[in-house]
């Protein structure tokens, strides 16, 4: 058999495992030894004494992946990324946070929406993952709401969408991941996701007012805010701002001048301002236990699935499955735009029953070269080139529109992961309650990945500029 | 997919084993978070060292390097015990009683089957880089300092063994269920509806701001 | 015969001799023996050695550099300043070291056999900020190098810094280092001349040894035809690559600085004598000692390389 008939094989039998309710780390490290052993075995021609060579040199090579793909510099952002999201929550960062974009901006139609998500938008500066910030404004956001009249359903989708913002706006795990299995430049993937972070909450702030302007009585304003009282809900949110500054002036000095480090310092000393914000507010010992126990919880799952899926990517490499793929994908005669999109909505139908980190990680060993192949190779000019963009600018445009995708799959049905979340915080409200309630901001994030898709400047204009 | 579950316990011997391995899993996990912890005071030292002394932390990546499978690994079992590594569970929570833990008990025997032959393969990978014969045992060193890198190689193949203790005592627990037709089975995850799995998320970024 | 062939990165000038390797060997024997090249599919490179040892792939790079205690022997030709001026000669004592009995023996641990070199010209440095106009101005100045040549770089009190060739054009734009030590294809890759202003032309510290090797057992089994055809074909794949690196890359190198406007810093003889001085010795000394230790005729193997070198010239 031909290795990559074998390669199509595993991964079938990889689907299989996963729809069983496999733990997703586990049954991608499992098919990628049982492919090498099936490799190996089949350079020998399946005789009988080579069996146990073949078995040994597979368990071998797999044995080396976890050591060696996990010891890297770079990954060291994600578990620093994840600490910041719980100190700066033990920091009480949050609260203050949804006070002052209360108190600066619910005077627009629709305006504790707005304030929702812009609240959310800022927490995710601090935050690297989307379903704790959901989690926290599920809390602090939606009884506001409701105590002013919003829908619930309403109410809820607010928070469950805002807390996806987390994921495009550094810091971010998943934009790091991405990174490194694109082995890309993890400072200018953070600094691109800065623009359509934004961007995203600002289309979604344009949605609710465009709702609060045509529905009656949908979101009053909140009004009456003295200016006194917007200057003094200033300072206890200065914290954020101080870590974001420190973040970027790590990665890129906007003042023509060196920047301070490396992204990873950056991450780190971000870590270390909010943990001293933290102890100033009162955290001792057993809140730093909790977090640092939470923040290992989620950072060995994430290097779980990191290894296991790598061991199943080590195995494509000897099957040289993305090869084929990307030999199959550039010889399609569609339009390649049109490809591009294909891809995108495949991740849009994944998303609906994966996990996002899983769904990248599994994907992008493929599909990531088969895209690069289409915008002309890695080494490309922007003049030579498919989408009009040189080689890097197409990594990081494309990684902008899958996290954006795998943010949508956070909020559609049927596991829309922060939804559930968000129905899990508050009792009164039922898991189709949500996803009532988020609907329209599908509409949102369809016009931001279209306009993402055809004005990739959105994307490339901040890191074109480092 | 799923995140955290519940574990029930009793007085039984099953659920005592669980509860001891429980807490060599929390103290390793813990281990992992203090890990991170020092990796962000080394930022700090370094920085600091190269801005105001001009004088960089010497290997800084070297170190990096060492620290990561200590975050890495570690916390293997520990997650394994709470059922958070992340899985699909359509199929299986769709299912309830003996077909569950049937289903469950087969794919937990696939995961010790991986991690036994995951223990043997990481353990060669350290084997490799380990020579009783070299100053400090060392037959693989690091790019800038030469640090050995051995003790980092060693964690693997000691958490994926803890790992493959706690899915023995998992198989064992869902073959009692199985055999038992249990209604609350002790030692194992639980698959809880997606609400109260989310409110145990939550629980953990809730409670202090209120 | 088909073999696997871990490689990293891109195709690029450093890996053109085993390119031209698996051209001619499959040529020779009418696609009866072909190598199948793979880039970082196969492996980490700094797991090259073990890929090898364990026998997932029959054929391997790496650089010494990367693990100095997987392979203490051939770090000896990392050492700084040991006066190699010539792809030519730097392929003529690698081959000659590849062959000592000591190195042998030192790669037989992983179950590899040493092939042939990837010769890499002298490493310079390039930087950022004002221009070193002596030794004295890198008194201080941060510089990402490893091995022997951070060794030398530290000599003259400079200080050197790690990280992994990915992070070094973040590193430079950032300030994190002033100053990149590379061959020159790598400063081209790695986009150091996008960022750096200067560059030195002669400080010639040293360079990297980075050899490929096959999987013993691998080679053993091929059958006569099979190794002659790889054998012979060595020597064509090494004059290839060096034809390539001197006429394609270094006619490049020229241009590519005077297109970017970066200046270039020539030392005075006496300068490089003095930096020679202090850094050239004692790291020899240190490298002897520390290698004695482990068990390796180090002595000897230094004096070998140096006995080489002077024996050309
Ligand atoms: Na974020
Ligand atoms: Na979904």
């Amino acid at each position: 058999m031909e290795p990559i008939e074998i390669g199509l094989i595993v991964s079938g039998g990889l689907l299989v495992l996963v729809l069983l309710g496999m733990r997703v780390a586990f049954a991608a490290g499992l098919a990628g030894l049982v492919g090498l052993i099936w490799i190996f075995w089949a350079k020998k021609n399946y005789g009988a004494d080579d069996f146990g060579w073949a078995l040994s040199v597979a368990v071998k090579t797999a044995g080396q992946v976890p050591h060696s793909k996990i010891s890297s510099q770079a990954l060291s952002l994600i578990p620093t990324f994840i600490l910041i999201g719980y100190l700066a929550y033990y920091a009480g960062l949050t609260k203050a946070l949804f006070e002052a974009a209360k108190r600066w901006l619910a005077w627009v139609p629709g305006g504790l929406a707005v304030a929702t998500v812009f609240a959310t938008a800022g927490f995710a500066a601090v935050s690297g993952a989307s379903v704790a910030t959901s989690a926290v404004f599920a809390r602090i956001a939606i009884p506001e709401m409701l105590a002013i009249g919003y829908d619930k359903r309403f109410a809820a989708g607010v928070v469950a969408a805002g807390g996806t913002l987390a994921s495009l706006i550094p810091p971010s795990a998943i934009l790091v991941i991405y990174a490194i299995i694109v082995e890309q430049d993890v400072g200018k993937l953070l600094l691109a996701g800065f623009i359509p972070g934004a961007f995203s909450a600002l289309i979604y702030g344009l949605l609710i007012i465009g709702l609060a302007l045509t529905i009656r009585g949908f979101g009053p304003a909140v009004r009456g805010f003295t200016w006194k009282e917007r200057i003094v809900s200033l300072p206890p949110v200065l914290p954020i701002f101080f870590v974001v500054i420190t973040i970027i002036l790590f990665v890129y000095n906007p003042f023509g001048g060196d920047a301070w480090g490396t992204p990873t310092e950056g991450g780190a000393i971000g870590a270390f301002v909010v943990f001293l914000m933290a102890v100033f507010r009162g955290m001792r010992w057993p809140q730093l236990k909790d977090a640092l126990l939470e923040t290992a919880k989620l950072s060995v799952m994430i290097f779980t699935i990191i290894w296991g899926v790598l061991i199943y990517v080590r195995f494509l490499g000897f099957a040289d499955l993305p090869g084929a793929f990307a030999d199959w994908i550039t010889s399609l005669t569609m339009s390649p735009i049109l490809i591009l999109v294909c891809i995108l909505l495949a991740y849009a139908v994944l998303g609906m029953f994966m996990d996002a980190i899983g769904m990248l990680l599994l994907t992008l060993p493929v599909v990531y070269p088969a895209v690069m192949a289409l915008n002309g190779g890695e080494a490309v000019s922007a003049a030579d080139s498919t989408f009009g963009m040189s080689g890097p600018m197409c990594a990081i445009w494309f990684g902008i529109l899958v996290v954006k995708m795998a943010e949508f799959c956070l909020i559609t049905p049927p596991i829309g992961l922060n939804c559930f979340v968000v129905a899990g915080v508050r009792e009164d409200l039922s898991v189709q309650d949500v996803f009532k309630g988020v609907t329209p901001f599908f509409i949102a994030d369809a016009i931001t990945i279209a306009l993402l898709v055809a004005f990739p400047a959105i994307v490339l204009w901040l890191p074109m500029r480092v | 997919m799923a995140g955290s579950s519940l574990v029930l316990s009793d007085d039984s011997t099953l659920s005592k084993i669980d509860r001891g391995l429980y807490r060599l899993e929390t103290l390793m996990a813990l281990l992992s978070g203090l890990a991170v912890f020092a990796l962000m005071l080394l930022a700090v030292v370094s920085v600091s060292g190269r801005n105001f002394f001009n004088q960089p932390l010497p290997g800084y990546v070297d170190w990096i390097e060492q620290a990561m499978p200590l975050i890495a690994f570690l916390g293997v079992a520990y997650v394994q015990r709470n059922g958070a590594h992340i899985r699909m569970d359509i199929v299986a929570g769709a299912l309830s009683g003996r077909t569950l833990y049937l289903v469950e008990l087969i794919t937990t025997f696939a995961i010790l089957v991986l991690m036994v032959l995951m223990v043997w393969g990481s353990w060669s990978h350290f084997l490799r880089s380990f020579d009783f014969a070299a100053p400090l045992w060392s037959r693989d060193s690091s790019m800038d300092i030469a640090l050995p890198i051995w003790p980092a190689k060693l964690l693997a193949p000691i958490a994926f063994a803890v790992l493959c203790l706690r899915l023995c005592l998992q198989i064992w627990a869902y073959g009692l269920a199985f055999w038992r037709n249990e209604e609350r089975p002790v030692a194992v995850p639980l698959i809880a509806d997606a609400a109260t799995q989310a409110a145990m998320e939550a629980e953990h970024v809730s409670g202090h701001d209120d | 015969t088909e073999w696997n062939v871990s490689l990293w990165g891109k195709r690029r000038a450093f890996t053109e001799h085993v390119e031209k390797l698996a051209e001619l060997v499959s040529q020779k024997t009418n696609g009866g023996f072909t190598l199948n090249l793979s880039y970082g599919g196969l492996s980490k490179n700094r797991e090259n050695l073990d890929g090898i040892s364990i026998g997932a792939f029959e054929m391997a790079q790496f650089c010494a550099g990367y693990h100095r205690d997987k392979n203490p022997s051939i770090t000896v030709l990392e050492l700084p300043f040991l006066g190699v001026d010539s792809l030519e000669k730097e392929r003529e004592i690698s081959m000659a070291l590849y062959k000592h009995p000591a190195a042998v023996k030192d790669l037989a641990r992983w179950n590899a056999t040493l092939l042939m070199p990837s010769p890499l010209p002298q490493y310079n440095l390039v930087g950022v900020g004002d221009a070193p106009k002596s030794l004295g101005d890198f008194d201080g100045l941060t510089v990402r190098a490893t091995g022997g040549i951070g060794a030398a770089m530290k000599s003259v009190g400079a200080v050197p810094t790690s990280m992994s060739a990915t992070e070094v054009r973040q590193a430079i734009d950032s300030g994190v280092v002033k100053a990149v030590a590379f061959a020159p294809h790598a400063h081209m890759s790695f986009g150091v001349i996008e960022s750096g202003n200067w560059w030195t032309t002669n400080l010639n510290p040293g360079t990297v040894n980075c050899p490929v090797v096959v999987n013993t057992d691998a080679l053993n089994a091929l059958s006569d035809e099979e190794r002659d055809a790889l054998m012979s074909s060595i020597d064509e794949a090494l004059d290839h690559y060096i034809d390539n690196y001197n006429n394609k890359t270094m006619k490049a190198w020229g241009p590519a600085l005077e297109e970017r406007g970066i200046e270039q810093v020539t030392f005075t003889q006496e300068e490089i004598d003095a930096f020679r001085e202090a850094a050239a010795a004692p790291a020899a000394a240190a490298w002897v000692e520390e290698n004695g230790a482990r068990g390796l005729p180090a002595q000897e193997l230094y004096d070998f390389v140096l006995e080489q070198i002077n024996q050309g010239s």
